[in-house]
């Protein structure tokens, strides 16, 4: 008994996270039962759950994760795109419960300006140095 | 007995590392060959016997030992057995040193009688890194540590590591990295040589940095390939921050090796090389630190451990301090003659380090920005895929643009009009091969039109100059490694793009003789059936693959059980050719419902591993290329 | 210009070096999301209760007392081990206890509760999850402390322990302290 215990210590300390990949593995993410007959709305429900990240298990959306609350999920985004419901509307009644963290493609608000932006600004520092390059070395 | 061994090594490779710090900095220049040569044979000594004592540890199930116990079992084969030893974050570390002290050696080999200072301050450098993760392994991650209790069977292996990709994969990985450790310790080297010292340092740089970037290209493939075959999601690159923490540092190495040219040629950017170097090196310590601390949550992420977190955090801070300090405070004995014409060669490569420096920092931004929302406004948001592939991905144009005529541009000073009459036959070309790959995909988006023109572009040129160069013998002024890493490059993203645009998927539950067609191919489901494996038990699904009434293969996915951990896997089948890949994966299910089954026409991806690879050897001839001129010097 | 070239990389460095630090020093569980709907209204819903045949709606059927919300299964592990903790909250005579029955069989239910007691006020049931994700719920069990105006002010996600219980009961008081 006092074996068992220790291995299962060291099992949830080390495998736990890895096991929780695994069983996710092992039957595959969204099934052919889920499908909208209505190949438009299908598209568009396939579209969002790509961007819906699996609240359990980190880095995976919805549509690749079999987790079961992946599999409610799933089944609530379709049931909203039937309903006519669009992707806007879809993403703001999920965030709205689960914070912007549910979504893969991160919204544009204050706290991602500087995600959004910086890039960009980078872009106009690299063309800058670029410019100011040029422009001494036709001076040379 | 052999684990006292390999510890008693550890330690006392430990105390050499700080010997040879300690030498580096007291003993006369004109004996110190002689003290380096004992320590630094004797530090790669005692690793080797440590590394190979927990091999041997690994290979004979020696249960007392905490590290086999929870990552052996005695039903594993004995090749993963051996790959088991660098499985762990343990034994991970414990070959990140015996790589490091590799590279030790081989800087103390550089030793000659005009260089005792250069080499002497580099081997001073490389000792701290050396000590730092000696001691890191030593007091945090010993891989020697005992069980208290008796066990006869180990806790078994990861099955989803047991796989031929991944068992090479860090090694390779780790020649990377630690490749990039001896580039830093060059520039350190550099920045504290004296006025009168001033040695040619970039030359002993640059087989460093090619080596290390060749080694990371097939690393980091070897994780993709891994990804593709292992996961079963039918993709390869996740922008996972594990996959991030080896991209940047690839970046940057990118960078790296293009600004050396520079440097050697026309003698410019010398400072910039210097700080990229260390750079380079202080973001591979870092994805080192984030992917094993735990502080992101990711799919590969190590156990989570707080103090080992701290120690090499605090490690990367003073080696980040200490080196952009030293940076700061001599840089500027090598601010000189950085400015050169747009049109030019150098021109080009300071485009390419330019958009290398904005991927590597909006990719690092990715990764590190839930971090900081999670600081600055107590919230949590995830950067996934979409993020990456609308903020990268448009970035790497106009490099790759530039990248196709860079290679023929003249230093100094080159002719727009001549560039491009030169460039008229690749253009040609790009159009033909576009036209063609359309033709036979069928499909068009933006995103596909782009990249196969992008890959075209490269690849035709890169045809053209290797053609120019072999068979009409026309003396150049590119080298073969360089365009053959090119080419590669150019195949690498034909590969990426095919893949991804045009990927077909079909998920459907399947009965016994029920059939789908996929792009050309008719697949039946004939037959299921149990198997057992040295270490598991699966089914074992066999499709039949027809195109036209030819048979093409029979498809053979599994899932396995893993009684032992009680873990399921699910073993892909893929049939690869040179233009598609057909992947496979059998879902759940059962005799009266059917099974479900997911299956992929995945176009051109061979092209993404046969790119990588031709990378690798573009990067290691110019290697061989490079290694002559330090000789020569 | 100059000045800025040279520093720029050290300051940058220094600053994710600390954001590290801080993120290692504090005690955080990286795989944690704070719930958004702390200091809204709670979610509307119907329902049925798990042994009465009566229809619970929200929000008009919690009461203006300090209302604890635990989602729980009996076929999950933690919920067993968080029990008697519940048990221990439920002899407050201040506050009340909706049990949320979350994608479960009623029988089984029953006789759970019948073997280690039943310290909720109300047992409502949550047959297919999607009251679940009308309180952002990801991992059961959770626990939910809604104030007297019908407001949550308090998420957490994972078994209760004597800290949590601890940090519970703080919060309660502060809330208590508030109206």
């Amino acid at each position: 008994m006092k074996l068992k215990k220790m291995i299962k210590k060291y099992f949830t300390l080390f495998f736990s996270f890895i096991i929780l990949i695994l069983l996710s593995n092992y039957t595959y993410s969204v099934e052919p039962e889920e499908f909208l007959k209505n190949k438009e709305q299908e598209t568009l429900a396939r579209e969002i759950t790509k961007n819906i990240r699996c609240l359990v298990c980190q880095n995976q959306s919805i549509d690749d994760s079999d987790a079961t609350l992946a599999k409610d999920l799933r089944i609530l985004v379709r049931s909203k795109v039937k309903e006519g419901k669009s992707k806007k509307e879809i993403y703001n009644f999920l965030t709205a419960r689960y914070g912007d963290f549910i979504l893969l493609n991160p919204p544009l608000n204050k706290s991602t300006y500087l995600l959004w932006f910086l890039p960009i600004a980078f872009l106009l520092i690299g063309i800058y140095v670029i410019y100011k390059f040029s422009r001494l070395s036709k001076k040379l | 007995m052999v684990a006292f061994l390999g510890n008693t090594a550890l330690l006392l490779a430990s105390c050499l590392a700080a010997a040879q710090l300690f030498i580096s900095l007291k003993i006369d220049k004109y004996k110190i060959i002689k003290y380096h040569k004992f320590v630094v044979l004797g530090l790669l000594l005692f690793t080797l016997i440590s590394f190979f004592s927990l091999m041997y540890s690994h290979i004979v199930s020696d249960f007392s030992i905490k590290n086999v116990f929870e990552n052996s079992h005695t039903t594993k084969p004995l090749f993963y057995k051996i790959s088991g030893v660098w499985g762990n974050h343990e034994g991970s570390m414990l070959l990140w040193i015996l790589v490091l002290s590799i590279f030790n050696y081989f800087i103390y080999k550089l030793y000659n009688k005009n260089n005792l200072i250069f080499v002497s301050k580099i081997l001073q450098n490389q000792a701290i890194i050396c000590l730092g993760f000696l001691l890191f392994t030593y007091l945090t991650s010993n891989p020697f540590d005992k069980t208290v209790a008796k066990f006869s069977n180990g806790l078994g292996f990861n099955p989803i590591l047991q796989d031929p990709a991944l068992a090479i994969h860090p090694p390779l990985l780790y020649l990377g990295y630690v490749g990039f450790s001896a580039a830093f310790s060059i520039s350190l080297a550099a920045l504290q040589l004296q006025d009168n010292e001033k040695i040619n340092w970039n030359i002993y740089m640059k087989p460093f940095v090619l080596y290390a970037w060749s080694f990371l290209t097939i690393g980091i493939a070897l994780g993709s390939i891994w990804a593709y075959y292992e996961l079963g999601w039918g993709g390869w690159w996740f922008w996972d921050p594990v996959e991030n923490a080896s991209f940047m540092p690839w970046l940057l190495g990118t960078a790296l090796i293009h600004s050396l040219i520079t440097l050697e040629k026309r003698k410019s950017l010398e400072s910039w090389v210097l700080l990229l170097a260390i750079l380079t090196f202080l973001l591979s310590v870092i994805g080192t630190f984030l992917v094993r601390s735990g502080i992101l949550t990711s799919v590969h992420t190590f156990a989570l451990d707080p103090s080992r977190g701290i120690y090499i955090l605090s490690f990367t801070a003073l080696l980040g301090i200490y080196s952009l300090a030293l940076f700061g405070l001599k840089e500027k004995n090598y601010n000189k003659n950085n400015f050169f014409s747009l049109t030019s060669k150098e021109g080009t490569i300071l485009l390419n380090n330019i958009i290398m420096i904005i991927l590597c920092a909006s990719v690092f931004l990715g990764t590190i920005y839930p971090l900081a929302v999670e600081v600055f406004f107590k919230n949590k948001i995830s950067v996934g895929e979409p993020y990456y592939n609308s903020i990268v991905l448009p970035i790497m144009i106009p490099a790759i643009i530039v990248m196709g005529i860079a290679p023929i541009m003249y230093w100094k000073k080159d002719n727009i009009f001549k560039i491009l009459k030169k460039s008229i036959y690749p253009i040609i070309l790009t159009f033909f091969i576009t036209i063609t790959f359309f033709y036979i995909y069928e499909k068009y988006s933006l995103a596909g039109i782009i990249g196969i023109i992008l890959a075209s572009w490269i690849i035709s040129n890169t045809l053209i100059y290797l053609f120019a160069k072999i068979f009409l013998k026309i003396n150049t002024n590119y080298s073969i490694g360089m365009t053959i890493a090119h080419l590669g490059i150019g195949l690498l993203i034909l590969g990426a793009t095919g893949s991804s645009v045009w990927q077909e998927e079909k998920i459907i539950r399947m009965n016994i003789n029920d059939e789908i067609k996929i792009n050309k191919y008719n697949v039946t489901f004939s037959k299921i059936k149990e198997i057992s494996g040295q270490n598991y038990i699966a089914i074992q699904g066999n499709f039949l693959v027809q195109s036209d009434g030819k048979f093409i293969t029979n498809l053979k996915p599994e899932n396995r059980l893993y009684p032992i951990t009680q873990i399921f896997t699910s073993e892909v089948s893929i049939h690869t050719n040179l233009s598609r890949d057909l992947y496979l994966v059998l879902g759940e299910g059962n005799s009266d419902d059917g099974w479900v089954v997911r299956l992929y026409h995945n176009p051109l991806v061979i092209w993404i591993w046969l790119g990588s690879i031709t990378i690798f050897i573009g990067g290691l001839l110019s290697v061989t290329k490079n290694k002559k001129t330090i000789k020569n010097y | 210009m100059k000045i800025n070239f040279i520093t720029i990389p050290s300051l940058i460095f220094i600053f994710i070096v600390s954001i590290f630090f801080y993120l290692l020093l504090i005690d955080r569980d990286p795989s944690e999301i704070p719930s958004v709907l702390i200091d809204k209204k709670i979610p509307e819903f119907k329902t049925n209760y798990l042994s009465k045949n009566e229809i619970f709606i929200s929000p008009e059927n919690f009461s203006n007392r300090i209302t604890l919300v635990n989602f729980f299964a009996t076929w999950c592990k933690p919920c067993r081990d968080e029990h008697k903790y519940i048990k221990e909250l439920s002899k407050k005579m201040e506050i009340e206890i909706i049990g949320i029955n979350y994608k479960d069989d009623a029988k089984k239910t029953i006789k759970w509760l019948n073997e280690l007691g039943n310290p909720y006020s109300d047992v409502i049931v949550d047959k297919n999850g999607k009251i679940g994700i009308e309180w952002g719920v990801y991992g059961i069990p959770e626990t939910f402390i809604v104030d007297s105006n019908k407001k949550i002010q308090f998420r957490h996600v994972g078994p209760i322990n004597k800290k949590i219980l601890k940090n519970i009961n703080l919060k309660i008081n502060e809330i208590k302290k508030n109206d």
